[in-house]
């Protein structure tokens, strides 16, 4: 199987994690005009809450579900009890209390597990490879990315189909209108938090059995997640989901040619869209 | 006293702006003169405040010319036109909100001479305080007592005649006041339309105004605008008995009241 | 007059740290990191631009020193004042640039060109020892024609050096901030539509912030480097952006020497704390939040409504005159 095959591949599998990890913070910015600086935190809370239930023998199964979800309510409250309180104020606050929430995650988490990072193993059912005449690959990666499509699909109907997704949709348009709609305003804001939260620990928990569960994933995750949200366009869900396959594949085919090199260029693709076309390859102008 | 013997201090031709598919402004032809008040007015939507920002600099035209004193300044941006001796009001309150009354004034006046701004060895004081021109706009507008308060710290009234202040305070020779009356109480109303018409000896006025007893009684040319067009011009008289702009609004509300 | 004043506290901080304080190390390290902290708050308090990229010149003027010490060697002077150059002259490219954009995309960029110069610095190997940094950097007495007037050679010895230039940038600072540039900051910070309005050309005004804040954060790498003998890669990575970010913020952006206290804080508090409790950084996390959230105006801001209290006067209310009484800007 050649190797650019099996790299673009990988990016593909790499992407959808991206995706998932990005798409939170997209619509996060999207609605409430916030960037999180935090999001990498919840990311690295989803990997060592898997790491931790697996430990305890439970199955990965139910760490996939439980892990979100308890993330999601550490998003529901820091949104509630917190962030709230300065959205009033100059955004370089927005920016600063997220920065010291991620702190104090990244600490608790070195304080809890130590500093050095585990392990977390493949569930049973996905150890192995699949095997298809000469196309052989690891059954887990392509869970991962058939997972993540699914994911896409649903969280896709959500913002499209259901009524939270439109006052999303509209939020990010104006949140005087969706208030004036009768739309309990802040009540959206926790829940939309809550569900970047969420995704951003979902992709942590599928990351966990590639790459473990390490300490400072969390600032890493963040800085792709920038780049994968600039250029895909800031508050876009389209724009997540391409930025992400963009980002991953490229990054997986020019590991081979330049390793260094797949690095730096994510972050000058960074700056040259933020120059060129800030709302990004699908975001709205303005 | 005859506005028609002053020399056209400001011309657009043709001026047009699009935002993408949207025409805000197709084709507007505009002569204002020397020492005259200049009212623009029209229904919402008629793009007198684009046209505004267009004759200013704030934003870039996307077709036609516009002329100030003799030089193209089409291509020019804001801080370049003030040097030529353009200043603006806006029409939502925008001052230095955390500054003093005074200080905004000084940077306002200190705006003409911005290269001075780069000075990063000696504080504003002496020559650099500009502070003949800032005592006189303040005396001007009434403010002295507030000289030191925080801007935002104003009535609603005194933060809108501080907004003309910061217009005056560059020393214009035309200066653009969007809709300086917006919000204001009666009281307020008769100060500012005391200034404004003080100001027509050594400024030239160009006014967005939908405060028609206002516009009636101190325009020299009233400008009639609608859907980004110009409708009609000439002498308060004449526009308030043409027919085109009373259809153009509702009810009689140029009149302004009066017969 | 107010500068006057803050000058003296300034030279009572540098003249009480000796008499204080066991480490000459610890006590350079703090007025490096405030000069650091300064340069980052000319542009987060002056002008209102969040700036993730001072990592970059603060590394810049490392690299340059150790390369100007070591591989072609200068005399010490004028390898410090090509240090300060190259972080101004890193800060004029990454500012003009930067500057295009305003709000997120602003403070996005400047994290984007942050994480582009760490990769080249890792890369670069050649030039900037890659992983390893620039090892075994001299702190070359201050000699002319071989006559040694002022060796540096003890901790304490250096730290007189740095505070010599350390005052001297500080008063530059100052008058920097107290000038016709540095009042039309303020009204940029305040707003900018308005300021570009009335006459000022914004991308020069920023841009030339950029340039006395690169230059300044510069000089604090270089410092850094000659006091440790090491050009690190760490200087130019997020972490140290973020870390000169949040000594400013903590401090309080109100004034310079607001940064000077949120960096001998971070500094203090570290080397205090991080044989006590490894986790210390938890502590600045949960300071950083609670300055966030109730107490903007810093330490410095802590300490003015404490005085207040005790001289018995109603301290200062938050949406206060730009420029009170005591020269601050906020």
């Amino acid at each position: 199987m050649s190797i650019y095959l099996l790299q673009t591949i990988n990016g593909i599998g790499i992407g959808m994690l991206y995706f998932l990890l990005a798409v939170g913070l997209s619509i996060v910015f999207g609605l409430l005009r916030f960037v999180n600086f935090a999001h990498g935190a919840f990311y690295l809370l989803g990997a060592y809450f898997c790491y931790q239930m697996t430990r305890w023998g439970l199955s990965f199964w139910l760490a996939l579900v439980v892990a979100p979800l308890a993330v999601g309510a550490i998003g529901w409250f820091t949104e509630k009890l917190m962030l709230r309180h300065v959205y009033a104020k100059p955004h370089e606050f927005h920016i600063i209390v997220t920065v010291g929430l991620a702190l104090v995650v990244q600490e608790l988490v070195i304080l809890q597990w130590g500093p050095l990072g585990d392990s977390v193993a493949v569930p049973e059912l996905l150890q192995g490879v699949v095997m298809w005449g000469s196309f052989v690959y690891p059954k887990y990666r392509l869970f991962v990315i058939g997972f993540t499509a699914v994911l896409a699909v649903l969280l896709w109907w959500v913002l499209e189909g259901t009524r939270l997704g439109s006052a999303v949709r509209a939020g990010s348009e104006s949140t005087e209108m969706v208030s004036l709609l009768g739309l309990n305003v802040l009540r959206i804001f926790s829940l939309v938090f809550a569900l970047g939260a969420a995704t951003a620990a979902l992709a942590g928990v599928l990351a966990a059995p590639i790459r473990g569960a390490e300490p400072f994933m969390g600032i890493e995750a963040l800085g792709v997640a920038f780049v994968i949200v600039v250029v895909g366009g800031l508050g876009s869900f389209g724009g997540a989901l391409v930025g992400g396959l963009l980002i991953g594949i490229v990054q997986s085919v020019m590991s081979t040619l330049w390793p260094e090199g797949a690095r730096l260029m994510i972050y000058v693709a960074m700056a040259a869209v933020l120059l060129l076309r800030p709302h990004g390859l699908l975001g709205r102008k303005g | 006293m005859s506005a028609a013997a002053s020399p056209i201090l400001l011309e657009a031709q043709g001026v047009e702006k699009r935002y993408d598919k949207f025409v805000a402004l197709g084709g507007v032809d505009l002569k204002v003169r020397a020492n005259t008040v200049h009212s623009v007015i029209g229904p919402n939507g008629a793009g007198k405040t684009t046209l505004f920002h267009m004759l200013t600099g704030t934003k870039t035209v996307s077709g036609g010319r516009i002329l100030f004193d003799g030089h193209d300044v089409t291509r020019e941006p804001d801080h370049r036109r003030v040097r030529r001796g353009m200043a603006r009001s806006f029409q939502v309150t925008s001052l230095f909100l955390t500054l003093p009354v005074r200080e905004n004034l000084r940077l306002a006046a200190q705006g003409v001479a911005p290269a001075m701004a780069l000075n990063c060895w000696s504080p504003p004081v002496g020559r650099r305080s500009c502070a003949d021109t800032v005592a006189s706009v303040l005396a001007r507008l009434g403010l002295e007592r507030h000289a030191d308060n925080p801007a935002g710290n104003l009535s609603h009234g005194q933060q809108r005649r501080l907004e003309v202040g910061m217009a005056l305070a560059a020393r214009p020779k035309a200066i653009f006041l969007d809709e300086p009356t917006s919000g204001m109480g009666i009281d307020d109303l008769d100060d500012m339309k005391r200034l404004i018409q003080g100001l027509k000896d050594e400024h030239t006025v160009v006014l967005i105004e939908h405060n028609m007893g206002i516009v009636m009684d101190i325009s020299d040319t009233i400008t009639v605008m609608q859907q980004g067009r110009v409708l009609a011009e000439g002498l308060p008289d004449a526009i308030r008995a043409d027919e085109r702009v009373r259809s153009a609004y509702l009810g009689n509300m140029i009149t302004g009241g009066k017969a | 007059m107010t500068r006057h004043f803050h000058l003296l506290l300034a030279l009572a901080i540098v003249v009480a740290m000796p008499l204080f304080m066991q480490s000459g190390s610890l006590a350079s390290e703090v007025l490096i990191f405030g000069l650091a902290a300064m340069g980052c708050n000319l542009l987060l308090g002056y002008t209102g631009l969040l700036s993730f990229g001072q990592g970059i010149f603060f590394g810049l003027g490392s690299y340059t020193i150790g390369l100007l010490l070591t591989r072609w060697p200068l005399p010490m002077p004028l390898a410090l004042a090509a240090a300060v150059g190259m972080g101004a002259a890193g800060a004029a490219i990454v500012g003009w640039v930067a500057i295009r954009q305003r709000g997120t995309y602003f403070v996005m960029l400047t994290l984007a060109f942050a994480q582009m110069f760490y990769f080249i610095a890792y890369s670069a190997s050649g030039l900037t020892g890659g992983d390893n940094g620039l090892l075994d950097i001299p702190r070359p007495s201050l000699a002319v024609a071989g006559h040694t007037l002022w060796p540096l050679a003890t901790p304490w010895q250096y730290y007189g050096f740095v505070a010599v230039l350390f005052l001297a940038a500080f008063w530059f600072l100052r008058r920097v901030c107290d000038s016709v540039f540095g009042r039309t900051l303020l009204a940029v910070r305040d707003n900018e539509e308005r300021a570009a309005a009335v006459g000022y050309d914004l991308r020069l005004l920023k841009l030339q912030a950029f340039v006395i804040s690169g230059a300044v954060t510069g000089l604090a790498g270089a410092l850094h480097a000659m006091m440790t003998g090491i050009a690190p890669l760490s200087n130019a990575e997020y972490h140290t952006s973020e870390m000169i970010l949040v000594m400013t913020v903590i401090g309080g952006t109100g004034n310079l020497l607001a940064s000077v206290l949120g960096a001998a804080f971070y500094v203090l508090l570290g080397d205090w704390l991080s044989t006590l409790w490894p986790r210390w950084l938890l502590l600045l996390g949960v300071v950083l939040m609670v300055v966030s959230l109730g107490l903007q105006r810093g330490l410095w801001g802590l300490g003015e409504s404490l005085w207040g209290l005790v001289r018995r006067k109603a301290p200062k209310n938050a949406p206060s005159a730009g420029l009170n009484a005591t020269g601050d800007n906020a």
